[in-house]
C-alpha cells in the first residue's frame, strides 16, 4: 500500500535527519514528507539533504496546521495510508512501522500510539514525564474519555497513523492550534474506528518543550473549552459511507 | 400616544448648538467613510455598518425625541444612559463581527499557506523523479 510518513517540524535542524534516516530504514516503502512550519533554521534543507521531500509553509501556523498540511498531500497524491511522528527523535519510527500494522489490516481507521497504555511497560519506560505535563495528560485523559465514551489514555500523542476516511475528515477540519485532543473527539464523533496501541518513547534528542507551568495550564483551559465546544459542533455528512 | 410623544420631545435638554455639532460629525464622518472607500482603504460590505452609524448620528441630531422614545420603550429614566448603553451594545456587537471576520481570514490564510507549501513540495518530487532518471 502507497504510505506517506509525515513530519512536522518547526526549527529542529538538530534532530530530523536522524528522525527521516529512522524512518528510512523502519520504513523503506514509505514516501517521507517533513512539513517545516517556518522554521527559521535550516530545518528544510536539512531534511532534503536526508532525503525527504519537503513541504514548507511560509509562516509558522502551528503544528494542528502542520498536521493538517501532511494529511491534505496524503488524501491529494492519492495515499493509502499516512502516518505522522515528532522531528524531535522522542517516536521511534520502528514503532510507526507498528501502528501503520493496524491500518494496514484495516483494524482501525485512526491509530494512536501510547506510552503509557501498558502500565508494566510506564515503570522501565525510557521515557520520563515531567510533573506539569503528568497533569495535564490525567485532565485530558478523563475529559476525553468522558467526551468518547473510549478510554484513551494517551491523548496528546503526536505519533498517529491513519487510513484515507481519516485523511478526508482531517485535511477538511483540523483545529489549527488544537490539534491532538479536538482531533480524537471529532474522529469518534463522525464514527471512525479509533485505536490506541502501547509503544515506547524516548527523551527527546534536541529543542526544549514548550510547555512551562503558566503554559500548561493555559493549554489545559483551552483544551477543555475547545472539548466542550466540539460536543455540541454538527455531525459532517460523511458521503463515502 | 402622540401627547406621549410631543410630552418626550420636550423633555429633551439638548441645546441648538450641541445638536449642530452631532450633527456636523455625523456628516464629516459619513464623509471620511466614503472618503476611505474611495482610496481603496475601506471595503464596501465593510463599510455598510459605518454608514448605518452615521445615519444613526445624523438623526439623533435631527430629532432628538427619538432618543428619548427609546429610553421610554427600554425603560430608562435616564436618556443618556439609554445612549450609552445602545451604543455599547452596537460596539460589542461589532468587535464580535470583527473577531468572526478575522477567524474565518485566518482560516483561508492557512489554506493558503497550506497549498503553497504543497506546492512546493510537489515540484520537489516532480524535479527528484527527472534527475532520478536521467541517471539511471
Amino acid at each position: 500500500m502507497r504510505t506517506l510518513v509525515f513530519i512536522p517540524a518547526w526549527n529542529e535542524e538538530g534532530s530530523v535527519p536522524a528522525v527521516i534516516a529512522g524512518v528510512g530504514e523502519a520504513l523503506p516503502e514509505a514516501d517521507v514528507l517533513v512539513i517545516d512550519d517556518g522554521s527559521t533554521d535550516a530545518t528544510a534543507s536539512r531534511a532534503r539533504e536526508a532525503g525527504a521531500l519537503v513541504a514548507s509553509l511560509p509562516f509558522n501556523q502551528g503544528l494542528g496546521a502542520a498536521l493538517q498540511t501532511g494529511y491534505l498531500y496524503a488524501l491529494q497524491e492519492g495515499y493509502e495510508c499516512c502516518a505522522h511522528l515528532d522531528a524531535d527523535g522522542q517516536h521511534p519510527p520502528a514503532e510507526v512501522a507498528r501502528l501503520l500494522q493496524e491500518i494496514y489490516a484495516d483494524r482501525a481507521d485512526l491509530v494512536i500510539g501510547s506510552r503509557y497504555r501498558d502500565p508494566d511497560r510506564a515503570k522501565t519506560d525510557d521515557y520520563k514525564p515531567t510533573f506539569s505535563r503528568r497533569i495535564g495528560t490525567g485532565v485530558f485523559r478523563f475529559f476525553l474519555t468522558l467526551a468518547t465514551r473510549q478510554r484513551f489514555t494517551d491523548t496528546t500523542s503526536g505519533m498517529r497513523a491513519a487510513n484515507r476516511r481519516v485523511m478526508a475528515l482531517f485535511s477538511e477540519r483540523y483545529s489549527p492550534d488544537f490539534a491532538e485532543i479536538e482531533s480524537l473527539q471529532l474522529a469518534v464523533r463522525e464514527g471512525l474506528r479509533v485505536e490506541e496501541v502501547p509503544v515506547r518513547m524516548l527523551e527527546r534528542i534536541g529543542g526544549t518543550s514548550f510547555l512551562t507551568p503558566l503554559r500548561s495550564a493555559f493549554f489545559i483551559f483551552k483544551g477543555l473549552v475547545v472539548l466542550l465546544v466540539g460536543q455540541f459542533r454538527p455531525r459532517r455528512v460523511e458521503a463515502e459511507r | 400616544m402622540t401627547a406621549a410623544i410631543l410630552a418626550a420631545v420636550k423633555q429633551v435638554n439638548l441645546t441648538a448648538q450641541t445638536r449642530i455639532v452631532a450633527a456636523i460629525l455625523a456628516v464629516a464622518f459619513m464623509v471620511m467613510i466614503l472618503e476611505l472607500i474611495r482610496r481603496d482603504k475601506l471595503q464596501e460590505r465593510y463599510s455598510v455598518v459605518w454608514f448605518v452609524a452615521g445615519l444613526g448620528m445624523l438623526l439623533g441630531a435631527a430629532f432628538p425625541g427619538l432618543l428619548t422614545l427609546v429610553a421610554e420603550a427600554m425603560g430608562v429614566r435616564n436618556t443618556n444612559v439609554a445612549l450609552f448603553s445602545i451604543v455599547l451594545l452596537l460596539l460589542l456587537g461589532l468587535a464580535l463581527n470583527f473577531s468572526v471576520i478575522m477567524s474565518r481570514q485566518a482560516a483561508q490564510i492557512t489554506r493558503l499557506a497550506q497549498e503553497q507549501a504543497l506546492e512546493k513540495a510537489r515540484a520537489q518530487a516532480a524535479e527528484e523523479r527527472e534527475t532520478g532518471r536521467a541517471r539511471s
